[in-house]
């Protein structure tokens, strides 16, 4: 069996396939970039994961939020129902939802900045049984998705904080409607992630090591407006994105030894992505791309803060604050014991890509067929 | 346009002085013979955009479509000199024209680009405008104004300042009439008798220079090379030598070097290029830009600056490349410009054993030369001969059936050699493309974006073909036997005489045979050809409507 398995029940089946066979020789790496990167969704049964229905679409948030400011039902009802598009409402209502966040002195502030001082709509969170993920070792047997792909029973309580929400009804290709956005700023702006898998012969099983790093370019659109495979990218010289993780390829599948990931990103996208605990799994797909998902711990403030700082989004940013802190499950603070982190899994593609050093070192090739190593390259 | 009376002097002076280069008009032969001289040559898009670039400096932008060129005996500066000037490209030329003089009078440009100050900026100055109208004109026309053309332009930059009460208005509305004129727009051949020999004529100084600098830097005549016009220099052998050494060392040659590559290789057909996304998502509207710049980045750097031999185009290792062209080729470059920058050329050199090499296994050539969704040997085949052969072949028979070619997914024929071999089983198609698809079909290693192949629907592609007897494999073998003909080397001096006269030489002009044996013994420098030409009595033959007209 090699590199590759069916994934997914949905969008993601792929056809059984192993890396390309390279030359025989020491070792070989393949270069990648990240060209998808967002929260793992699973949306097959909406009924069963969310049975109440009871979040609704922005719709129903704004009117939340008026009667949340004083307005009866049916007033906020009339005030939408009046609107010119359902949500853009008149300037002197939406300063008063907006700063309904009352400080501990009396002061109103905004609801995004300081979403904590405003009450918990406590939006209804996902009770069904799958989600994406992996086993992180939670105790609670109760927080427990059974994964649809392994069918192994997985941590993923930010599935479960977010999966009812309007903006996370997506499937892939389509991202969550918060980090789509986000995302397609940053491929044409930020600079992009390169992932480099090394091992002594990638078309079988055995041992890989995989390289992540950030690099200096941001992503080249190809002509359908998708990520570019087969492009060129430099390594950012700076270690803090650098990470080396340790793998295996088994069965087609390349997993790896859980361990923490650092990767610094920029706004409107994730400031970082900072996983402890991760886990990933990765298959090939005929085309050369990666798809996979890491899976582990993130600080959920971290996390939310990418929601909250761009309101009007497509998500309730305070109802899912409120939700992503309640069912954090990872490292308490000593003094308050408020969970910091929060089981979460992402779901990632990768594109073939030439990854160098900045002083001319080809470390990683974007495939091992027909590729033309240079004879010489600028810098060397 | 406000004013009536600048309306009215504007539209009499843009109709009589564009009504000889309407399509249709006498001076517009439609079928001149291959090597008539001609009398006037329109200026092609790069040379209105190098003399406003030269004349006014680079701060002035030129934004809007020019008349489409025509291509004629396998170039467009042929074709420049039976391209006349449309209704709707008149249009085209006075938007042009009205842009660039709104600039010029500015009040960002005026102070530089107007060498005077008006008395008055809410009336005519006659001594400003005179001289700044005696200045460009003197660059715009490429020669001296008359002092009737000069009175007439001062006379209405007066009026039209007056009526609207701005001096710069004036000038904008005569600036932009000059741009519109044929003085500006042709470049026009003037015979005059030739002092030093009874009963003989030759071009006058002027249009020397104006041939010699479009030909050499693909832009106007400098100052320098005006005066050698207006001295009689340019009459002379060493006056003649002194101006076209100088020319071909200065860093302008280059503009004259791209001109001509860019004309001999059709890059103009890159304005209609499009491919699949489907099949070549990779082929992005930068790729497109950026392949004809790495092929005139090749022929620079060999021709130019390593003084190359010019056959060595087919078979060189080196070129450039950006990051969008490296992925299309699929191999890795470096480039560690800041994030956000414009991409950056790097220089790339391919192995000795690559099965790439040369300036036609480049995009600009495989990929120019392909429809959007298939390859087409022939198509290559055909280009190749007659853009680097100088070879015709004909056009194909209006009943010609295309099924097996086009049908890339026959179960049968899964090659585009299969599918060929069995469309030249009709005897009608058998002829042309014997001539076409045998070096056609070497560069099949190339998909229709330019990307390396080996297979095609999983068959292993191949690339074997033959040229004048000479058996090869693959596009490098092709190369290295393109590299040996003698056509090749024969074909570019052909069509570099051919880009700077506007017509082909004669083949049996002793003096032509001259300049292609001091191309051989150079080692084909092309500079070297380049030099010979602009010596050349031939580059300045006169027009023979101008002779008869002198006699």
């Amino acid at each position: 069996m090699t590199f590759m398995k069916i994934l997914s029940r949905t969008a993601l089946v792929a056809v059984p396939l192993c890396f390309a066979a390279a030359p025989a020789s020491a070792a070989e790496t393949r270069g990648y970039v990240i060209s998808w990167l967002a929260t793992a969704t699973n949306v097959t049964d909406f009924k069963a994961n969310c049975p109440q229905n009871k979040n609704g679409g922005r719709t129903e948030w704004t009117i939340r939020d008026l009667v949340a400011v004083g307005y009866t039902r049916k007033e906020a009802e009339d005030i939408v129902t009046n609107a010119p598009n359902s949500t853009e409402l008149p300037a002197d209502i939406t300063r008063k939802t907006d700063t309904r966040a009352v400080l501990a002195n009396g002061q109103h502030v905004s609801i995004y900045n300081y979403p904590e001082a405003v009450t918990d709509p406590n939006i209804e969170t996902v009770s069904g049984k799958f989600a994406y993920g992996f086993d992180l070792g939670g105790k609670t047997e109760a927080n427990k998705f059974e994964d649809p792909d392994t069918h192994s029973k997985v941590d993923n309580q930010m599935w479960r904080a977010v999966g009812c929400t309007e903006s996370f009804r997506a499937v892939p290709p389509v991202m969550p409607f918060p980090e789509e956005v986000a995302w397609n700023v940053m491929v044409d702006t930020s600079p992009a992630w390169s992932l480099m898998i090394t091992g002594d012969d990638l078309s079988k099983d055995g041992k890989v090591t995989l390289t992540f790093d950030r690099v200096t370019q941001h992503l080249e659109r190809d002509s359908a407006g998708n990520v570019m495979s087969n492009a060129s990218y430099v390594i950012d010289g700076s270690p803090k994105s650098h990470n080396v993780l340790h793998g295996e390829i088994k069965d087609g599948m390349l997993t790896i030894t859980p361990s923490n990931l650092y990767l610094q990103g920029e706004m409107p996208y994730y400031a970082e992505i900072a996983i402890r605990n991760a886990h990933m799994r990765i298959t090939q797909q005929p085309e050369g791309k990666l798809l996979g998902y890491w899976g582990g711990y993130v600080n959920w403030m971290r996390f939310i803060y990418m929601y909250t700082a761009r309101p009007g989004n497509g998500s309730d940013s305070v109802g899912l604050y409120h939700a992503i802190k309640k069912l954090a499950d990872a490292n308490p603070d000593p003094k308050t014991g408020q969970n910091q982190e929060i089981s979460t899994t992402f779901r990632m593609e990768a594109v073939p890509a030439y990854i160098a050093t900045a002083d001319g070192k080809v470390l990683g090739m974007a495939s091992a067929g027909d590729v033309v190593a240079p004879a010489k390259v600028a810098g060397q | 346009m406000k004013n009536s009376c600048f309306a009215i002097s504007r539209a009499l002076t843009v109709a009589v002085s564009m009504l000889p280069f309407m399509a249709g008009a006498s001076l517009s032969p439609a079928s001149a013979a291959e090597n008539e001289v001609p009398l006037s040559l329109r200026l092609s898009p790069s040379q209105y955009k190098q003399s406003v670039l030269e004349i006014f400096g680079p701060s002035i932008s030129i934004t809007g479509r020019f008349e489409p060129e025509l291509r004629d005996e396998g170039l467009l500066a042929i074709g420049a000199r039976s391209a006349s000037i449309s209704a709707s490209g008149v249009e085209r030329y006075d938007d042009l024209a009205r842009n660039v003089a709104m600039q010029v009078v500015d009040a960002q440009h005026r102070n530089t680009l107007i060498p005077c100050k008006p008395v008055s900026a809410t009336a005519a100055d006659d001594a400003c405008a005179r001289t700044f109208f005696g200045a460009v004109g003197r660059l715009m026309y490429r020669r001296p104004m008359t002092d009737k053309e000069l009175a007439t332009k001062v006379r209405l930059a007066g009026e039209a300042a007056n009526a609207r009460h701005d001096f710069y208005i004036g000038m904008q509305a005569v600036l932009s009439d000059m741009l519109l004129s044929p003085n500006f727009l042709y470049r026009y051949k003037t015979v005059e008798t030739d002092p030093a020999v009874a009963g003989k004529q030759r071009l006058d100084g002027y249009s020397k220079a104006t041939a010699l600098s479009f030909f050499l830097w693909n832009a106007p005549p400098d100052d320098v090379l005006l005066k050698a016009a207006a001295s009689g220099d340019l009459h002379t052998k060493e006056g003649l030598k002194r101006q076209v050494d100088r020319m071909v060392s200065s860093p302008s040659i280059e503009g004259g070097v791209r001109a001509f590559f860019s004309d001999m290789l059709g890059f103009s057909d890159f304005e209609t290029l499009a491919k699949d996304p489907a099949f070549f998502p990779r082929f992005t509207p930068k790729v497109i830009d950026e392949a004809q710049e790495q092929t005139l980045r090749t022929i620079v750097d060999l021709l130019i600056t390593r003084q190359g031999d010019y056959r060595d185009l087919f078979t060189t290792p080196n070129t450039f490349l950006t990051r969008p062209l490296a992925a299309v080729y699929n191999v890795p470059i470096v480039e560690t410009a800041d994030n956000g920058q414009p991409d950056h050329w790097v220089p790339y050199t391919y192995k000795p054993n690559d099965p790439r090499a040369g300036i036609l296994a480049q995009v600009s050539f495989v990929a120019l030369h392909s429809p959007a969704g298939r390859t087409s040997p022939t198509d290559r085949g055909k280009a190749l001969r007659e853009f680097i052969l100088c070879q015709a072949v004909p056009p194909p028979p209006g009943n010609v059936d295309f099924k097996f070619v086009q049908d890339t997914t026959n179960p049968v024929y899964k090659t585009t050699r299969d599918r060929l071999t069995a469309h030249r089983s009709e005897a009608m198609c058998a002829g042309c493309h014997k001539i076409t698809d045998p070096i056609g079909l070497a560069l099949e290693n190339f998909d229709s974006a330019g990307g390396f192949r080996t297979k095609e629907n999983g068959v292993n592609i191949d690339t074997s073909g033959e040229l004048s007897g000479a058996k090869f494999d693959g596009p490098v073998g092709l190369a290295k036997v393109l590299h040996d003909e003698p056509a090749v080397t024969a074909c570019v001096a052909k069509k570099a005489f051919s880009f700077g006269a506007g017509r082909a030489p004669s083949a049996t002009d002793a003096e032509w045979q001259q300049i292609q044996a001091k191309f051989a013994s150079s080692k084909y420098n092309f500079i070297e050809l380049l030099r010979q030409i602009a010596l050349s009595d031939a580059l300045y033959s006169l027009p023979s409507s101008q002779v008869a007209s002198v006699q």
